[in-house]
């Protein structure tokens, strides 16, 4: 089991981003939450909503997997509401896209401008792409590393609590 | 370089594809109750439209024009576009499994958002060169982005309004909405000579 990186706390006026969590299985220390999500639009129940269901599949959830220190407490089946900072999701945002979109477009305006060729401005933005996301690939781990994108314990959920992108 | 700039400003701001097209409607209600969520919405809508649209460009030019398939356009750019998403989805978990669990849950509704395939297809009406697509898909998902967040802002404070309980919740939400529709009404004037 690596180690993990401590949650950031949050300042007494900093929002957070909540999330409803289930334990899935415990291991020593480490417990393994799996996000709970209702319809993939928050707030959408409507049942004509082509989304709904997409992002509740097993596979999608099991993917989405985390792990928790720091609560011995906690047992398989528990629901947890866990959240992270509101800066923190804008920073994961930036890097995970913005990055990759800035490089593939620079490499596309200098491919244009020198060769003035779609083939070869094609090329180049595909090969920008890809080097942006190495580059965001290495930012990302920075941003782990510093605890960052750690989900946080806030409280156990509520009976009826539902997940909600709020 | 002029051309490019006006094709940006017209596809952000005076053909936004909210507020002027009417796409993407269902993320624009259900993902803006908080700001920092609708931020994480856009991002994710602005790469995967920027993308799916340069692969888009690359199937339109290299396989449907010039083996006369154009009657499969519309079925080919739903399947790059799924794959777009996919592509995405395997890359943000490979660079980072902390952002997957933040980000994660934001890209199964880009594959239903009409806005990506409204996108696509405005692109090939216009005819445009790659980069000239590149950009006006960037563009139009940057202007996606910008409403979202807007309205979340806005959202964010008539939480704490004193709405009338006839109007509060979705009601107030369109009534805001098409107010904001009105007031990018006035972008209309951009680049008029």
């Amino acid at each position: 089991m690596p180690d993990l990186p401590e949650p950031i706390p949050a300042g007494p006026d900093e929002s957070l981003v909540e999330g409803v969590a289930r334990v899935v299985s415990v291991d020593g220390a480490v417990a393994w939450l799996e996000p709970e999500q209702g319809p993939s639009c928050a707030g959408c129940t409507s049942q004509g909503c082509g989304a709904r269901g997409l992002g509740t599949v097993a596979s999608r959830l099991a993917a989405r997997r985390f792990p928790l220190t720091g609560h011995p407490d906690l047992r398989v089946g528990d629901r947890v509401v866990v959240g992270v900072r509101g800066d923190a999701l804008l920073k994961a945002a930036l890097t995970a896209y913005a990055l990759p979109l800035v490089a593939m477009l620079g490499a596309g305006v200098l491919a244009q401008t020198l060769a003035g060729n779609d083939g070869v401005t094609l090329a180049a933005s595909v090969a920008g792409l890809l080097l942006g996301l190495g580059v965001a690939r290495f930012w990302a781990g920075g941003l782990t590393a510093r605890g960052i994108t750690t989900p946080r314990f806030l409280r156990r959920a509520g009976f009826g609590q539902s997940c909600r992108l709020t | 370089m002029q051309d490019y700039i006006y094709l940006m400003l017209s596809a952000a701001l005076v053909n936004n594809v909210i507020l002027a097209r009417f796409l993407g409607l269902c993320s624009f209600m259900g993902v803006t109750t908080r700001v920092d969520t609708a931020v994480g919405m856009g991002l994710a809508t602005t790469f995967v439209i920027t993308v799916s649209s340069m692969l888009n460009w690359a199937v339109e030019a290299y396989l449907l024009k010039p083996y006369d398939l154009l009657y499969l356009r519309t079925v080919t750019f739903i399947l790059v576009i799924a794959a777009a998403v996919q592509f995405t989805e395997m890359t943000v978990r490979k660079i980072s499994p902390p952002l997957f669990q933040m980000l994660g849950i934001y890209l199964p509704l880009i594959t239903t958002n009409c806005a990506v395939l409204g996108v696509a297809l405005l692109l090939v009406e216009g005819k445009m060169g790659f980069l000239a697509s590149v950009l006006f898909a960037l563009a139009s998902s940057l202007g996606y982005s910008l409403v979202m967040v807007l309205f979340a802002g806005l959202r964010e404070r008539l939480a704490l309004a004193d709405v009338p309980p006839l109007f509060a919740g979705p009601p107030i939400g369109f009534i805001v909405a098409s107010l904001l529709a009105l007031a990018f009404m006035g972008f209309a004037g951009i680049g008029a000579h």
